[in-house]
């Protein structure tokens, strides 16, 4: 790694060659604004405010698209600098509306900031002469172009991030704007409400609907925490006020998804319909009625405590966190003897032995197999990942039967029977990427094995937890039949098991773990209230095996319960001691994961 | 010591800059000492003295004629003329209008509005002329002192008359120095 040396501001800097003077007096310590700069995104030196003064260059140049070279002086606050820095603000503040006290962005602005930084106290040049229209056609933000400063981050989080392209600059001078697929409205556009422009936007032109002017930073609280939507885990932050949720942002520092966020985790969380339990319920001369905890519980512990072994079923959704998989395997299939064990979704096949591939593999290969599995539907953040590595030239091929999300940017489509003709073109490749899901067949997997060793393979996995409910060996065929005590641990997820309703023994008892009223919860003779994603801590395993932790937002609504700690509880009451505090379960559940999985 | 002259005046603001001055609350006491007002929208004296004044006070934009006229009078007759507020120094609220267009504007408020029948749009001569954009009111005359805030703090506004009265040109702090 070559080093160069440059003085900013007097102070002796080092940084690698090729950085710019941006990123160098960021490793420094020392701040130059910004506003169409951001980390996640190429430089492109739009907006002008990160001027700087470099010894011998002709004119001031942007610190955030100049690259450093040895022996560099740079001033990032001479006089001429600031006299640049407060024209360019004044020609941003005058250009439209950038009033503050009405804008939804108040206090969150990056150009109010800078307004604050450089005093500016009145504006040199008239407002704006010229009024765009809102766009409010969009479910979840609205795009008011008279806050736009045209610095072309959502644009390029459009294009960059996610590989949607929605976004785009039209026109030039005074009259350029956002638009939405050259001239759509935003509603009707090919816009997938990933929510990342939202999240870029550095003032008040992109604002979300639901949240909009209901706290700002200083006023809300924020929690890192695990999206729980599907089986890829993005790490989110859900932001909080007075203990209500407000709205989700993407982590930047998150592994997995690196800042990017799809409907199903950004947005549908927060507009979820249905209706919550939040008290357990009996069964009482027919009709369930609220009861306490402890009521619940007993009446759950006396009839499982006296079946057999056989007689108990456990049916669980891949909702449910490691510690509530890992509590549900050990009181009723290690103490209580069940057998008779089952999951709520199917899972991906399993392939032959091979290093588990990563989903951040996917941007480093040059071809791109999806087989039998459509992320556009079901792992939206892996599908950005697919369409950024094509955007950049890699060879998408899909591989599936029937409609799939992806088959418009592929370079071609199969038919899984054909799966032998892009094998040969993964073969040329120098390397190629495999995904594969549910919809991989038994022959499908066989003649992957061709590329055992040249291609890193991707599970995509249904659901959410599935990993772990796999490895605590949930997913072996469960019948209903023979069922005189069900257990099932819904979560939030809808009731999935079809006609397997009709199957349960009419005189079973049936006991459930959900947040939301169901046609399983209707035929239930215990109900007990499950903490939604939000109130709920723990962790999840994703689809590449890899545990990441849920964090607690808000409390619980009513008397709903994390569903590790209502099993947890229940074991106390069944006299069994199985771990008392989370961390000391959690500890438990991922050394039990590991074990489990290096036996796989 | 003969007292230091102030004179304030409001245009197209909502008078909440000058809630802003009364809630200076007991410090206004010692204030007065070495302060008179001599005219205000407060008090009973509305038009600033032709003797003038040495530190003249406008909250609001300028949205009509009527504004200009105001505006100038304050600025012959003071010495030092603070713009107060979002209102005066960039135009704020009353600038929305501007979005619209006045004409729009007149026409949603006097006869569009739901609550009513056979309105007529004002255009008695003793009115101000709507102007066709709202401005701050350096853009109509020469300002010496910029006050940002909507409203901006009684303690900003104690500051910069604290600081004037010693003398000095103000400079805020960061504390002081907001837009809403």
């Amino acid at each position: 790694m070559e080093i160069a040396n440059i003085t900013i501001n007097g102070q002796p800097v080092s940084a690698q060659v090729g950085s710019t003077i941006l990123q160098a007096a960021r490793q420094a310590g020392i701040d130059i604004p910004t506003l169409c700069d951001h980390p996640a995104l190429i430089p492109i030196g739009a907006c002008r405010i990160c001027l700087v003064e470099v010894t011998g260059q002709r004119t001031l140049i942007t610190a955030c698209t100049f690259p450093i070279t040895e022996g560099m002086v740079v001033q990032t606050e001479s006089p001429q600098v600031v006299m640049a820095r407060k024209l360019i603000l004044d020609l941003l503040f005058s250009e439209r509306n950038h009033f503050c006290p009405f804008c939804e962005a108040s206090g969150n602005c990056e150009l109010q900031n800078l307004g604050y930084r450089y005093g500016v106290d009145h504006w040199l040049y008239s407002t704006f002469t010229k009024a765009f229209p809102i766009d409010a056609t969009h479910k979840h933000l609205f795009m008011e172009h008279n806050r736009c400063i045209l610095c072309g981050r959502c644009e390029r989080a459009c294009s960059e991030i996610v590989a949607n392209h929605t976004l785009g600059l039209r026109n030039r001078g005074n009259a350029s704007m956002i638009h939405c697929d050259a001239s759509l409205p935003w509603g009707e556009s090919t816009c997938i409400s990933c929510g990342t422009c939202l999240q870029v936007c550095p003032t008040g032109a992109i604002s979300d609907k639901r949240s909009a002017f209901m706290g700002r930073d200083v006023q809300t609280e924020s929690t890192k925490t695990t999206c729980n939507r599907c089986s890829i885990g993005c790490g989110m932050e859900v932001v909080t006020r007075a203990g209500n949720v407000l709205r989700i942002k993407s982590d930047w520092d998150a592994e997995m998804n690196g800042g990017r966020l799809c409907e199903y985790g950004r947005f549908d969380p927060l507009y979820d319909p249905r209706d919550r339990i939040t008290s357990p319920l009996l069964r009482r001369k027919g009709r369930l009625e609220p009861v306490s905890w402890d009521e619940a519980l007993q009446s759950v512990a006396d009839r499982v405590g006296a079946a057999q072994g056989q007689e108990i079923g456990v049916l669980t959704s891949s909702n449910s966190t490691n510690e509530a998989l890992y509590l549900l395997n050990k009181l009723f299939c290690q103490e209580l003897g069940a057998k008779n064990v089952g999951l709520l979704n199917s899972v991906a096949p399993k392939l032959f032995d091979q290093p588990r591939g990563l989903l951040a593999d996917i941007v480093a290969g040059d071809v791109i197999m999806v087989v039998g599995a459509d992320p556009v539907k079901d792992q939206p953040v892996a599908s950005f990942f697919v369409k950024r590595s094509v955007d950049k030239g890699a060879r998408l091929i899909v591989v599936d039967d029937g409609e799939n999300g992806l088959a418009p940017f592929a370079y071609m489509n199969l038919r899984i029977a054909d799966i032998g003709r892009a094998i040969e073109i993964a073969h040329r490749a120098a390397q190629p990427i495999v995904l594969y899901g549910i919809g991989a067949s038994e022959a499908a997997v066989k003649s992957l094995k061709a590329l055992q060793g040249k291609a890193r393979f991707v599970t995509l996995e249904p659901g959410v937890n599935t990993f772990a409910a796999v490895t605590f060996g949930f997913n072996n065929g469960f019948k209903p039949s023979a069922v005189k005590v069900l257990y099932a641990s819904l979560g939030e997820q809808d009731w999935s098991g079809g006609d397997m309703l009709k199957a349960i023994n009419k005189g079973a008892f049936v006991v459930v773990q959900a947040s939301f009223a169901s046609p399983l919860t209707e035929k239930a003779d215990v109900v007990l209230p499950t903490a939604i994603w939000s109130e709920r801590a723990g962790s999840l395993t994703n689809t590449e095996g890899r545990v990441q932790k849920v964090n607690k937002a808000v409390e619980p609504r009513g008397g709903a319960k994390p569903d590790w700690e209502i099993l947890s509880l229940l074991a106390e009451k069944l006299g069994r001691k199985l771990g008392a505090s989370l961390d000391e379960i959690a500890a438990l559940a991922v050394q039990e994961i590991k074990y489990k999985e290096n036996q796989r | 010591m003969t007292k230091v002259k102030i004179a304030t005046d409001w245009l197209a603001g909502c008078a909440g800059c000058h809630m802003s001055l009364l809630d200076i609350d007991e410090r206004i006491v010692n204030l007065l000492e070495s302060v008179e007002i001599t005219s205000s929208p407060i008090t009973d004296l509305k038009h600033p003295p032709k003797d003038g004044v040495t530190v003249g006070i406008l909250e609001g934009a300028i949205c009509n004629t009527h504004n200009i006229e105001v505006a100038k009078m304050m600025r012959e007759r003071c010495q030092i003329l603070i713009a107060l507020g979002d209102c005066a120094t960039f135009g704020n609220v009353p600038a929305m209008r501007n979005f619209a267009g006045t004409e729009e504007a007149l026409k949603r408020a006097y006869l569009d509005t739901e609550s009513v029948v056979g309105g007529l749009i004002p255009d008695s001569p003793e009115l101000g002329k709507p102007l066709d954009m709202v401005t701050g009111i350096d853009k109509v005359v020469n300002v010496d002192l910029f006050i940002p805030g909507c409203p901006p703090s009684a303690d900003a506004i104690f500051f910069a008359l604290s600081e004037l009265l010693a003398g000095r040109m103000p400079v805020f702090p960061p504390q002081y120095f907001k837009y809403d």
